[in-house]
């Protein structure tokens, strides 16, 4: 027989390099939350309302892309059709909210139709992998928004149009979606919920399986673990995330359109999480936030402001590889370790 | 008693090529078994069918008494087989921590898997055992990758050793070591056969005859004989064909 151990539970865990940096991603998260706030009280207080609605557009972006880098990050997959649940909880969202105006029936609705579908979509695409993986989530994208393109009761290429005004009520307060301080402030809440919920799912012995998919994934049948299983479950899952910060999207705009499952959707989230760093998670929210910026200032001087993205993509990738919150988290993480001892 | 593993009529083909011919022996409890043969006598394939990497076109595996002939690897490491492989396959991006951890935890009740690995109290103390058993606490925080050789080839075998399979087989576990890191494997091995039997494939002559209870010859996919070391030793035919011996 073994003998007993006599290393303490916490000294093994302090080598648990995913969980420091995990811990580091909190607190990247806390400055994100504050700094959106400050920015939030700064719109209030000088009557904004563009910069509150852009800056809520890069929220629901954020956790589109949030739901990329759980599947690109911490599983290994790239998939260059996830838009496609991004616009389906868009469009499912819609299709209620004009039915009856009200939110948590229809958030209700797309959580588990999205699950569902995702299940389904998910069985295809992870027959394959790697950059089969990549071409089937690409062509099951490009299929669904043709699809949706050539639909007339989804309004076809024009989009659906005229989403009304939501109120979300919240128990004490109830927020209207076009009230632009209180949306924002929903928004920052949920995809923070969002981001809370994925980070407790990564940390999990479930989530260290999906680590390992990534870093060998034919070591991992000896584990003991299905790794067709584990990539369908965390494909549902970053389906379900994609899908709940799309229902948001006819929230803020009032209208959806095919374009939402387009590969430019799908190509600018990845983008995002390369800008932000794969595998951060809270990358995602400042890689958001700093494309949508760009994107609108840029695109306010000329109208190539995809050459300049494009450009600074080419820069993040040459100069900063590891992408932004790639650079910050491993010294938050080295701060976190040392006031730890 | 049932016998640990037993392999019944093992076959499997590739492009014609009998990789695997009819090859059945049985693995005693808690002892140590190995398998030689020249290169491409088929002992990592025979390996990789018992573990359910390939499914066997004819014959049984048979583990505790179950048939379990065909199964995936992740049910073969859920009925109890544990496996290092030749080519040192670990999570190199990961630390050693992570990589005990990963195979340590499916020691812990499945409603586990959802819970934060903090939580994951016995596969974390699992971990602290084979740290101080093989020697790595002072590697624990470090990447696999980052590691020298003989440390990866240790922590192979703590990582297959990690969720207590009742059957572990080690490919080649000294492979690439020095002098002095093969005489402290062997050692290690000897110690870990009183508690867990093992099935190895070892290519140091030495070795095997120094620490195996049971020794399997095969040749060009078929077994050619097995016996104690002495046995295989004198065998005239293991003569011939694996020490290249005329006599």
């Amino acid at each position: 027989m073994l003998s007993p151990s006599h290393l303490p539970l916490s000294a093994t865990l302090r080598h648990d390099r995913s969980g420091l940096l995990m811990r580091a991603s909190h607190v990247l998260v806390v400055v994100f939350v504050v700094a959106a706030l400050v920015f939030a009280a700064l719109g209030a207080a000088l009557g904004d309302t563009f910069f509150l609605r852009l800056a809520t557009e890069a929220l629901i972006l954020g956790g589109f892309a949030l739901s990329v880098d759980i599947l690109l990050g911490y599983t290994g997959l790239l998939s260059l059709g996830h838009a496609l649940y991004f616009g389906f909880g868009a469009y499912v969202s819609a299709l209620m909210l004009k039915q009856t105006p009200s939110f948590w029936l229809a958030m209700g609705v797309v959580l588990v139709a999205a699950a569902a579908f995702g299940f389904l979509t998910g069985l295809i695409a992870n027959r394959v992998r790697g950059v089969y993986f990549a071409l089937v989530t690409f062509g099951l994208a490009q299929v669904f928004a043709k699809v949706v393109y050539n639909t007339r009761a989804l309004g076809a290429s024009d989009g659906m149009i005229g989403i009304p005004i939501v109120p979300i009520e919240l128990g004490v307060v109830t927020v209207m979606s076009n009230a632009p301080v209180a949306f924002f402030l929903f928004t920052l809440g949920f995809v923070t919920m969002l981001y809370a919920v994925s980070a407790y799912l990564l940390d999990t012995s479930f989530g260290r399986v999906l680590g390992a998919l990534r870093a060998n994934e034919n070591r991992v049948p000896f584990l003991g673990y299905s790794t067709h299983r584990a990539r369908l479950a965390i494909y549902v899952f970053a389906s379900v995330v994609a899908a709940l910060s799309g229902a948001l999207y006819p929230m803020l705009r009032g209208f959806v359109s095919p374009e939402l499952m387009f590969f430019a959707a799908s190509g600018n989230a990845v983008i995002t999480v390369v800008i932000g760093g794969v595998g951060t998670l809270v990358g995602a929210l400042y890689g958001s936030v700093i494309l949508t910026v760009l994107k609108s200032v840029i695109g306010t001087m000329t109208e190539h402001h995809l050459i300049v993205v494009g450009l600074i993509f080419m820069a993040v990738v040459i100069f900063l590889p590891k992408g932004l919150m790639g650079f910050v988290r491993p010294r938050v993480a080295r701060l976190l370790d040392g006031g730890g001892r | 008693m049932t016998e640990a593993l037993s392999i019944e009529n093992l076959s499997v083909a590739f492009g014609g090529i009998r990789a695997v011919d009819g090859v059945s022996f049985v693995v005693r409890r808690n002892a140590i078994t190995t398998v030689i043969g020249p290169n491409g006598a088929g002992k990592s394939t025979l390996f990789n069918l018992i573990s359910g990497q390939f499914r066997p076109h004819a014959g049984r595996v048979m583990l505790d008494g179950v048939d379990r002939t065909g199964a995936p690897p992740h049910l073969m490491q859920r009925a109890g087989l544990g496996r290092s492989f030749q080519i040192t396959n670990l999570f190199f991006d990961l630390t050693v921590f992570e990589n005990l951890q990963l195979a340590a935890q499916r020691l812990d009740p499945p409603h586990q898997m959802l819970r934060p690995i903090s939580r994951s109290t016995i596969g974390l103390r699992r971990v602290g055992e084979l740290v101080e058993r093989f020697g790595l606490e002072a590697k624990l925080g470090e990447l696999a990758g980052a590691l020298s050789h003989g440390e990866q080839r240790r922590l192979e075998i703590a990582v297959a050793l990690a969720a207590k399979p009742s059957v572990l087989l080690l490919d080649e576990p000294t492979q690439g070591m020095s002098h002095g890191d093969t005489a402290d494997t062997a050692k290690l091995i000897r110690k870990l056969g009183r508690e867990v039997t093992i099935l190895l494939i070892e290519h140091d002559i030495g070795l095997v005859m120094d620490i195996s209870d049971h020794i399997v010859v095969m040749h060009q996919g078929r077994k050619l004989a097995e016996g104690s070391p002495a046995e295989v030793r004198a065998d005239p035919a293991v003569r011939t064909a694996y020490f290249g011996d005329a006599a």
